[in-house]
């Protein structure tokens, strides 16, 4: 395994409280394995990428309890130098959302996709040089030898997102964080950066997570899906089976509440009420309150039901 | 109901002229909903701004129920707005969040009629009712709400003139897929329930397929393809089209989606490509769609592609 994480615990300190916005998570992710972490606003899903990292907010984020070990080693034990000199933007690169925000304006792409590359010690001089332009080839930015002196704004949204994955997989990393990667973009270039993607993965046999909350996208991607809800995973199993035959009523509700194309004008099945406030959760289930199978016993915590292989449920009804 | 004709929008630059929007012509219906789609920078926010008079078309004309809105005299136009209201993406900085939500909802009324306080508040309370709120929230500020509930206030605000036409630029892309449905089914019922005619901003095609009677897909401020939903959905004619729809991915793992069906990226509106401005990307352009713009073939469901066959 690349990725194992065990009953990781992630909190929020906030004047109001404690929010416990990871609550209990565990998963794996193997090589050349995407997983989609999918959930909504909330849900944890981001902050579970960025505890991997260790980039929480300052001062309020702590990694309460848990587990996270990269090829069996253990990295919430270690200290912030190291994390920062072996694990971060080497072992495990990020992915974010938005290109401009992730690119600095006043840099040109030249040096900051060498930036990677020299302070993790990988290439220097003329290599260095050559490393870039072949990073950048290989995310399919045209004639990349001419333009490493050119800044973020010369170039268009979808070919910004390509620099920023170029930046991730410079230090070929074990694995890869994308946190909505696609949502930023226009459809016809959605399409393009999922076939890169794929393409980066099978080339390099990296490990990724894909943090989305469209459905389409981490169907399109990923070979098996763990689903979020108010910071606990409720259901996770191989990417057919979380389609074919959810087992559990949130991530039912949710595939039935979406519109799909082909399908003709009728309502849409919503899901009644919001979900719970994390600094006060519901003792039990937790998506209880909003649940049409609801019994007495989900005031209780749900047991994991295992359905099939790799297929597994938090959910009474299933018990 | 709501006529475009030849409908252009220019802007002027520093670098030049944007042609954000040009030639664009398309009717809704009464008590139908049209969909505008396409992707960012393709003018169909421009044209939603000329619709509410936010901005003044270059050339062309806005028609609404027979009477252009340019030779609207300041009578005509206050009357236009108070029938055409408008919700938008954003109900976090739509909402001014230092006014309480009864006040909110309660700003058209008081520039349009005015009808005492008593009415007002009754009238608040009825449409913070149709949306699905209760009459106490009219006491509370916008962050007391969640986005749902925001966007819920924001549609509670267009209702309140009783308007007839209603833009909705994309009225749940900000919101969680399970807040969506909601919002989208509280529309589908108001629009039934009060006759509104609605012109929704999408990019979102499966919501468009879902929400909408007939659709115009635009692309750097043309029409490229335009009729009923139902038939443009099932049967794509322009080459754009197509490729929107094979590029959208499925909740199902065994969809393949067209990775090559439109190469390359939207180009700038500044410097538009000649003849068809689709054809840089067009896997099927032959020498004339390099030089001339393709006119609009076939009724009602329309495309404008040299290839399509009238």
């Amino acid at each position: 395994m690349v990725l194992e994480v065990h009953n990781l615990h992630t909190h929020l300190h906030l004047k109001r409280g404690i929010l416990r916005a990871v609550d209990g998570i565990s998963l794996t992710v193997g090589e050349g394995e995407t997983l989609g972490l999918v959930g909504e606003s909330g849900s944890g899903k981001t902050l579970t990428g960025l505890s991997l990292l260790r980039l929480l907010p300052k001062g309020s984020g702590r990694i309460a309890e848990g587990s996270i070990k990269l090829d069996g080693q253990e990295l919430t034990t270690l200290s912030d130098s190291a994390m920062a000199r072996d694990i971060r933007g080497r072992r495990i690169a990020m992915i974010m959302q938005d290109p401009m925000t992730s690119l600095n304006p006043v840099f040109s792409i030249g040096d900051q996709v060498s930036n990677p590359l020299r302070n993790h010690n990988i290439a220097q001089g003329a290599t260095l040089r050559s490393k870039v332009i072949s990073v950048l080839t290989q995310v399919r930015i045209p004639s990349a030898e001419k333009r490493l002196g050119d800044y973020p704004h010369q170039f268009s949204g979808g070919q910004r997102q390509r620099i920023v994955a170029a930046m991730a997989i410079g230090c070929t990393p074990r694995l890869l964080v994308a946190d909505e990667p696609t949502t930023a973009l226009d459809v016809t270039i959605q399409v393009q950066i999922i076939a890169l993607l794929r393409q980066i993965q099978a080339d390099t046999g990296t490990g990724i997570i894909l943090i989305t909350h469209d459905l389409g996208v981490a169907a399109s991607l990923c070979h098996r899906i763990a689903v979020m809800y108010a910071g606990r995973i409720v259901e996770t199993g191989p990417v057919r089976r979380i389609y074919k035959s959810p087992a559990h009523p949130y991530t039912q509700a949710l595939l039935a509440a979406i519109p799909r194309l082909g399908d003709k004008r009728a309502r849409l099945q919503a899901i009644p009420g919001q979900p719970p406030s994390l600094i006060d959760p519901p003792q039990g289930c937790r998506f209880a309150p909003r649940c049409p199978a609801r019994m007495d016993k989900c005031a209780e915590p749900p047991p994991t039901v295992t359905l099939a292989d790799g297929h597994e449920a938090a959910c009474w009804k299933l018990a | 109901m709501l006529s475009l004709q030849n409908v252009t929008k220019h802007y002027q630059t520093r670098r030049g002229t944007v042609r954000a929007v040009e030639g664009v012509s398309f009717d809704v219906r009464p008590k139908s909903t049209l969909a505008l789609v396409g992707e960012s920078g393709c003018g169909k926010t421009t044209i939603a701004k000329m619709i509410l008079q936010l901005e003044r078309p270059t050339a062309g004309a806005i028609a609404f129920e027979g009477a252009d809105t340019a030779t609207m005299n300041a009578a005509q136009l206050k009357a236009y707005r108070r029938q055409v209201m408008a919700v938008f993406q954003d109900p976090y900085a739509s909402l001014n969040p230092r006014l309480r939500v009864g006040t909110i909802i309660a700003e058209p009324l008081l520039a349009h009629e005015n009808p005492g306080r008593a009415a007002t508040e009754k009238r608040v309370a009825e449409v913070l009712d149709i949306v699905g709120l209760p009459a106490t929230a009219a006491r509370l500020y916008p962050h007391e709400f969640s986005g749902g509930q925001r966007q819920r206030i924001a549609i509670a605000r267009a209702l309140a003139l009783r308007p007839r036409l209603m833009v909705l630029d994309e009225p749940v892309s900000a919101l969680d897929v399970s807040i969506r449905a909601q919002v989208l089914n509280l529309l589908a019922d108001i629009q039934l329930e009060f006759g509104l005619t609605y012109l929704i901003i999408a990019h979102d095609l499966a919501l468009v397929e879902h929400f909408s009677n007939d659709v115009a897909v635009i692309y750097l401020g043309r029409v490229a393809e335009a009729g009923p939903t139902e038939q443009v959905f099932a049967q794509p004619r322009h080459p754009y089209t197509q490729a929107l729809l094979a590029a959208v991915p499925q909740p199902d793992p065994d969809h393949v989606l067209n990775e090559a069906a439109a190469a390359g990226e939207i180009a700038s509106a500044l410097d538009p490509p000649s003849g068809c401005r689709f054809h840089p990307r067009c896997p099927l352009a032959i020498d004339i769609c390099r030089t001339t713009t393709p006119e609009p073939r076939g009724t009602p469901h329309q495309a404008a592609c040299h290839l399509v066959e009238a």
